[in-house]
């Protein structure tokens, strides 16, 4: 494995630095005293989540800096601490990006972060989650041990996934330190086209275009109105948006950027907001509230309902799951059943004996 | 009795308190299951004997072939009230030796697990069983123009089962990915024969993401009965360039060029030359005879996109020195030039007895020179090396041709495959891509991983089979084996784990 | 893959070849894949891999018992493996090794050797099939009750236009060339529209056709019972019929019943150690054609538009798609006649018929005849079409949809 490689041949930040030996240490003197810690990152998705129950928090922001890329081979590592705009930025100098257009909530969101809650933006269906593009990891477990899974290719199955399984897993399972991401060239042309239907038939409508080679890279829904976003190479982008007629949104960056950051007006306007996952086919929700869908419907968007319960039993009949973003709930990621809350224990236990790492972070047994 | 016994760690078998004996298990689980689905006599047991990897043979003690779930948590609970160790099999086809099973323990097949139990147009996903084979999916939905995405090349056979717990790839994954990307929602009975459901109908379910870990376990964590499969619109249009050159580094670095080019080709492969003679003989795919090695480069999408990039990459290949260039004419060509790929492995038997696949994967840059590595050791060893692989994933399939006939030529064949392990390390890259650590490559990971990765390995091991019941040996070597290994190797000059006592 | 013969064996030309044809098995398992025994059972033991590995125990010196010899049973000798198979295993060469050598050491329960007997004895003799073809169809009506279950063996009577021996049709264009005709033991009686239908159209074609009297059965169904000397005597039996026609100059030996066909293509291989018939045994073989492969060559302009868009689903028989050196064109040729032909799910799948299977193995023939009547059924097609009398007689027992040979359909040609 050659994560170790450092080939700093990206920018000279004199921040760029690596503190894992001292995160270690901390992580250590932790587990020896049994004092539970928060894993800090730009503090930028606080609010997913519990808040835990740690009092000490381990601020990894230190621990920066893009370890090694080279645009010809896909790959980029870099520390867990290292802003995700830095790390962007680097990628699109070589005209890459990643393809899972993560979400930020502010601007010093991180890449530990990116990847230990799992997000994703508009892209999600068309081109996988944060986890699909996780290659390796380098983690500090609960034990303070520093430990290296996956690696800087393509393909591993050397051993467990444990680095796409830290993905998600907030921290609780380990530190993030270094983290080998998969990343793709940006597409040549992209172009969006809009659509006045309401949401039953925006719902058929994505399944459809869903079994259709079309070069769609998202599909949202928002009052009254379906947004088609076209990329590829530019022959076949104007030929789909022949076909497909509609309207073309003029800045439809800016548009797409405001949904991945939840800064439409459904949103920001929002008390109370859930995120609701469900088969891309669910018929409208009977569930009140606004609605608007992204992911070719299978997620949902809900403002305005507090029903914590109602909500809950709602989607639990669809087979999918409700998170809260805003308001109140008694459990703001979706509750597990007994069983599988069994099995992520002892699987916690396996990674963090000492129940040190982000307690209560997901959830309170834990 | 043969070379299995050679890999199992007495230690790993020692602390058990000794099971019931073979008699006293057949009653329990023919009290739970028909006495045809439970095979107990050497003769019956034989074919069952080894995986895609025979030069690892084991007969097991027992065979059981249920035939619905319920019979399988019935096996499970037997077997874990009795302490008997469980190895599970799909088609078989496994070419690390996953599927091998243990003189003590009970192989469990699920291949009569063959039927396709729900297609969801709506969903574009598939409910299938575990036993159904890869190819199987994309043929029943072909109606509906949507497809199965992974496409490993024994696809014809293997089950889909065995593609999760293996999470295979496929010539097509440097666009699609492997199984783990492919799969949403796994049913899986856990070593005390309760059920699980993984994953879920939507995009992401709440909790650790245990489809990933599942994806990949080699069949140590859970048995895998039911899977929710992901289908994809089959692409408006699909042309493989099958390209020829004179000179492997030429074609090393074409790969390289092609990437670097900002092209995500469908599927990136490459043939050597004595690959491309042995498939040829089977396939009659017009593969250029006297070619050093061809690669063949498939660029899928939007029509338009295609013709686009399809000429890019006939560009970019003759900038790399290519000899020819042809590109399928329509969907038969097509499918002719990836069937000679598909059927690679299998055809070195008409070029040699026996072959040993290893599957080492690297960065794309060091191609070439591992290539030209492999040349060396294949004159350092004495033995021939067909290379049919992955290139767009650095993906190496370097076949070792054998006698297993020969007394000694296995034992070599299996030094020289470590010794392109190592090399592969050395490049940055990792023993295993697609195929598994099985049981053929469990010392490997001795090297590629220090002690504390595998003692975290075994501690998430322990959270769903403490007792180390399911398919006991492969995938993750104990401290105990690797230090013995370190003992026999030392590698580069450094022993691996120097801080355990040696025997 | 590695084997240890034992030394007994191994020296034995069925030793050696046996060894030949284990070497180049990878155990990949791709064959299993379209294998119709393993499709419906899911055990190793039931597809071709877990087959060779069964042979290979016997040859490996292991006592075979009734099992190993159930499972090599269950076999159809449809040879989709072979298809399959990247490595170029000849599996049932294979099978009849070790078929042969399981039946050395076991016997049979009774039953199963009056079985065996009755097939050989009667089935293969063109006389006394037709003798008991003639009572069973005019016990048809009587069979009730637990009878009834024959009633599906026995084909209905169908009208012969043809005397049953010594035929030569003469060329209405007497350009000189001549054409051997197989008959075989089955078909005169059965179905004697098949070779008719062939001969006229093969006379309109400008071709002489000789049906020698001196042939008969063509050896398959001892081969397959494990009676390969019988067999052989078959072989040497229709060399020494045929072989003065080919010296006169015969172009082609047909054969209409593509079961047969895969047995005369195989003689050159099964006499290849018999010094007075290895030569000439290997020339039939070359010789020997299906029946469309045949007519594919000639002009057929004259078959434009016969079928009138009728829609036909065509079952290839396994013989004819896996047997190597013979040839399939009958789709194209149905099509160039104007017939519409509808497609056809799991083709490669075996029917069930396989020679004598469907008798010594009812219950898995039965599964595979149903399976297969679902896919050549479901786009409700006029008629089913087939080339192989067995396959012809096995489906046509369960259907109510005509089953003909499909040379048949070209009569309005003929
Ligand atoms: C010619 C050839 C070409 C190949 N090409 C490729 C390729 O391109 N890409 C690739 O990735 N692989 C390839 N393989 C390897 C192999 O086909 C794959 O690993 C495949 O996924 C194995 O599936 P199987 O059903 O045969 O599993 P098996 O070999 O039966 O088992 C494999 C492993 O999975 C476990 N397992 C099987 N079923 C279950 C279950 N239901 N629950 C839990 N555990 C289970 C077994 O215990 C074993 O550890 C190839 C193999 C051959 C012979
Ligand atoms: S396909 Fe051929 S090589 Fe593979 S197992 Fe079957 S017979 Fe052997
Ligand atoms: S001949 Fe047919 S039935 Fe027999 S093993 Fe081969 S595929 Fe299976």
């Amino acid at each position: 494995m050659t994560l170790t490689t450092s080939r700093d041949n990206t920018r000279d930040d004199p921040r760029d630095n690596d503190i894992a030996e001292s995160l270690a240490a901390a992580v250590t003197e932790a587990f020896e005293n049994s004092t539970p810690i928060a894993i800090r990152g730009g503090d930028t998705k606080a609010f997913l989540g519990e808040s835990g129950s740690a009092e000490q928090s381990l601020d990894i922001t230190g621990h920066r800096g893009v370890v090694s890329y080279e645009p010809g081979e896909l790959v980029i590592t870099a520390r867990a601490g290292t802003p995700l705009a830095d790390i962007e930025r680097t990628l699109a100098d070589s005209g890459q990006a990643l393809a899972f257009e993560p979400p930020y909530f502010g601007d010093a969101a991180t890449l530990g972060g990116t990847i230990a809650t799992n997000l994703a933006g508009p892209a999600r269906p068309f081109t996988g989650a944060a986890r699909d593009f996780v290659l390796g990891a380098r983690i500090i477990n609960g034990r303070g041990e520093i430990l290296r899974f996956g690696g800087e290719v393509m393909k591993n199955v050397a051993g467990y996934d444990l680095s796409r399984l830290m993905a998600g897993a907030f921290g609780t399972l380990g530190v993030l330190l270094d983290v080998s991401l998969k990343v793709l060239p940006r597409p040549r042309a992209q172009v969006t086209q809009r659509f006045e239907q309401d949401q039953t038939a925006a719902i058929q409508n994505f399944c459809q275009l869903g079994r259709k080679p079309w070069p769609i890279t998202a599909s949202y829904w928002e009052d009254g109105t379906t947004y088609l976003r076209l990329a590829g190479a530019s022959s076949s982008v104007s030929a789909a948006q022949k076909s497909l007629g509609g309207e073309m949104l003029s800045d439809d960056v800016a548009f797409w950027r405001d949904v991945r950051e939840q800064q439409r007006p459904l949103f920001t306007d929002a008390k109370s907001l859930w995120r609701l996952s469900v088969a891309p086919a669910t018929p409208v929700l009977d569930i009140a509230g606004t609605t608007a869908m992204d992911w070719g419907g299978a997620l949902r968007w809900l403002a305005g309902n507090d029903d914590e319960q109602g909500i809950r039993q709602r989607i639990s009949q669809h087979g999918g799951h409700a998170t809260v973003y805003r308001g109140q709930a008694s459990s703001r990621l979706h509750p597990l059943s007994h069983s599988m809350m069994a099995v992520h224990t002892r699987l916690k236990n396996a990674l963090d004996p000492a129940g040190i790492l982000n307690p209560g972070r997901m959830y309170a047994d834990f | 009795m043969n070379q299995a016994a050679s890999l199992f760690d007495p230690a790993e078998h020692a602390e058990r308190a000794s099971p019931p004996d073979k008699p006293t298990i057949i009653a329990a689980l023919q009290a739970q299951l028909p006495a045809e689905m439970i095979l107990t006599e050497a003769e019956d047991l034989r074919p069952f004997e080894c995986d895609g990897l025979s030069a690892y043979r084991q007969v097991p003690m027992i065979a059981v072939l249920p035939a619905t779930i319920e019979q399988v948590q019935a096996t499970m609970r037997v077997c874990h009230a009795m302490d008997v160790p469980v190895v599970a099999r799909g088609a078989g086809t496994g070419l690390s030796g996953g599927a091998l099973p243990l003189d003590n323990g009970v192989l469990l097949s699920l291949a009569k697990f063959n039927r396709v139990l729900d297609i969801d147009t709506q969903n574009r996903r598939a409910t299938v069983q575990p036993g159904v084979r890869n190819l199987a999916i994309s043929e029943a939905v072909d109606h509906l123009d949507l497809y199965y995405a992974p496409d490993p090349s024994s696809q014809i056979a293997c089950s889909i089962g065995g593609n999760v717990a293996e999470n295979s790839g496929g010539v097509h994954c440097l666009k699609y990915g492997l199984t783990t990307h492919n799969i949403l929602q796994l049913e899986i009975v856990t070593v005390d024969g309760e059920r699980l459901t993984l994953g879920g109908a939507s995009l992401d379910s709440p909790g650790y993401d245990l489809l990933a870990l599942m994806t990949g376990s080699e069949g140590l964590l859970g048995v895998i009965v039911e899977v929710v499969v992901k289908l994809l619109p089959k692409p408006e249009l699909a042309k493989v360039a099958m390209v020829a050159f004179d000179d492997v580094r030429a074609a090393g670095d074409a790969v390289a060029a092609i990437i670097n080019a900002g092209c995500v080709p469908a599927g990136l492969e490459m043939l050597d030359s004595p690959a491309i003679i042995a498939t040829e003989e089977f396939v009659h795919a017009g593969y250029p005879l006297d070619a050093a090695a061809i690669l063949l480069c498939e660029v899928d999408g939007p029509a338009a996109e295609v013709e686009e990039d399809i000429e890019r990459v006939r560009e970019i290949v003759a900038g790399c020195g290519a000899t020819d260039v042809r590109i399928s004419r329509d969907a038969t060509e097509r499918a002719l030039f990836w069937a000679g790929r598909k059927a690679a492995f299998p055809a070195m038997g008409r070029i040699s007895p026996d072959y040993y696949c290893m599957d080492g994967t690297i960065p794309r840059k060091a191609l070439a020179d591992v290539l030209i590595g492999i040349g060396e050791l294949s004159k350092k060893y004495g033995q021939r090396v067909a290379n049919v692989f992955h290139a767009g994933d650095g993906n190496l399939h370097p076949l070792i041709l054998y006698d297993a006939n020969n007394p000694g030529e296995l034992e070599n064949t299996e030094a020289f495959g470590g010794a392109i392990c190592e090399l592969c390390l050395e490049h940055g890259g990792t023993i295993t891509g697609e195929h598994g650590v099985g049981v053929e490559k469990i010392d490997q990971m001795c090297v590629q991983f220090p002690a504390a990765e595998l003692t975290q390995f075994h501690a998430v091991k322990a959270a769903f089979d403490p007792r180390t019941l399911l398919n006991p040996g492969k995938a993750v070597p104990t401290l105990h084996r690797c230090a013995e290994f370190g003992a026999m190797h030392v590698h580069n000059g450094q022993v691996p784990f120097p801080e355990l006592e040696r025997l | 893959m590695q084997t240890s013969i034992i030394d007994a064996i191994r020296n034995t030309p069925d030793g050696r070849e046996a060894n030949r044809i284990l070497r180049a098995c990878t155990h990949c398992g791709f064959c299993t894949a379209t294998c119709p025994t393993y499709q419906l059972t899911g055990d190793e033991r039931d597809g071709p891999r877990g087959r060779i590995y069964l042979v290979k125990q016997v040859l490996e010196g292991h006592t075979p018992t009734a099992k190993t010899q159930h499972h090599l049973d269950r076999c159809l000798t449809c040879r989709a493996c072979e298809t399959t198979c990247p490595s170029g295993v000849e599996y049932a060469k294979l099978a009849d090794i070790g078929r042969g050598l399981v039946e050395q050491q076991l016997t049979r329960p009774r039953r199963e050797r009056l079985l065996r007997w009755v097939l050989r004895h009667v089935v293969a003799h063109r006389q006394r099939f037709a003798l008991l073809l003639a009572l069973g169809q005019a016990a048809r009506p009587l069979m009730i009750g637990r009878l009834a279950s024959l009633k599906s063996k026995i084909p209905p009577r169908r009208a012969s236009s043809v005397p049953s021996h010594d035929r030569i049709g003469h060329s209405a264009a007497s350009s000189g060339r001549s054409m051997l005709l197989f008959d075989g033991c089955v078909q005169p009686s059965a179905t004697p529209h098949t070779n008719a239908a062939a001969t006229r159209l093969l006379n309109r074609l400008g071709v002489r056709v000789i049906t020698p009297t001196g042939a008969g059965c063509c050896g398959a169904l001892s081969q397959h019972l494990s009676y390969r000397d019988e067999a052989l005597d078959y072989a040497r039996a229709n060399i020494d019929a045929w072989w003065p026609h080919i010296r006169a100059g015969a172009e082609a030996i047909i054969v209409s019943a593509s079961g047969c066909g895969a047995e005369i293509v195989e003689y050159g291989y099964l006499l290849r150690n018999d010094p007075a018939y290895a030569e000439r045994a290997a020339r039939v073989s070359a010789l020997t054609r299906d029946l469309s492969d045949v007519l594919a060559a000639e002009n057929l302009s004259r078959l434009d538009d016969i079928g009138h868009g009728q829609s036909v689903a065509y079952h290839p028989p396994c013989t004819l798609q896996n047997a190597p050196h013979l040839h399939d064109h009958v789709a194209e040729i149905l099509t160039q006649a104007g017939y519409t032909l509808k497609p056809v799910a799991n083709a490669h799948l075996c029917c069930g018929s396989a020679g004598s299977y469907s008798l010594l193995q009812p219950e898995m023939a039965g599964a595979l005849r149903e399976n297969k009547l679902r896919s050549l059924t479901a786009e409700n097609p006029d008629v089913i079409v087939t080339a192989n009398i067995g396959c012809q007689m096995h489906l046509e027992s369960a259907t109510g949809v005509p089953v003909r040979h499909w040379i048949e359909l070209l009569e309005p040609a003929a």
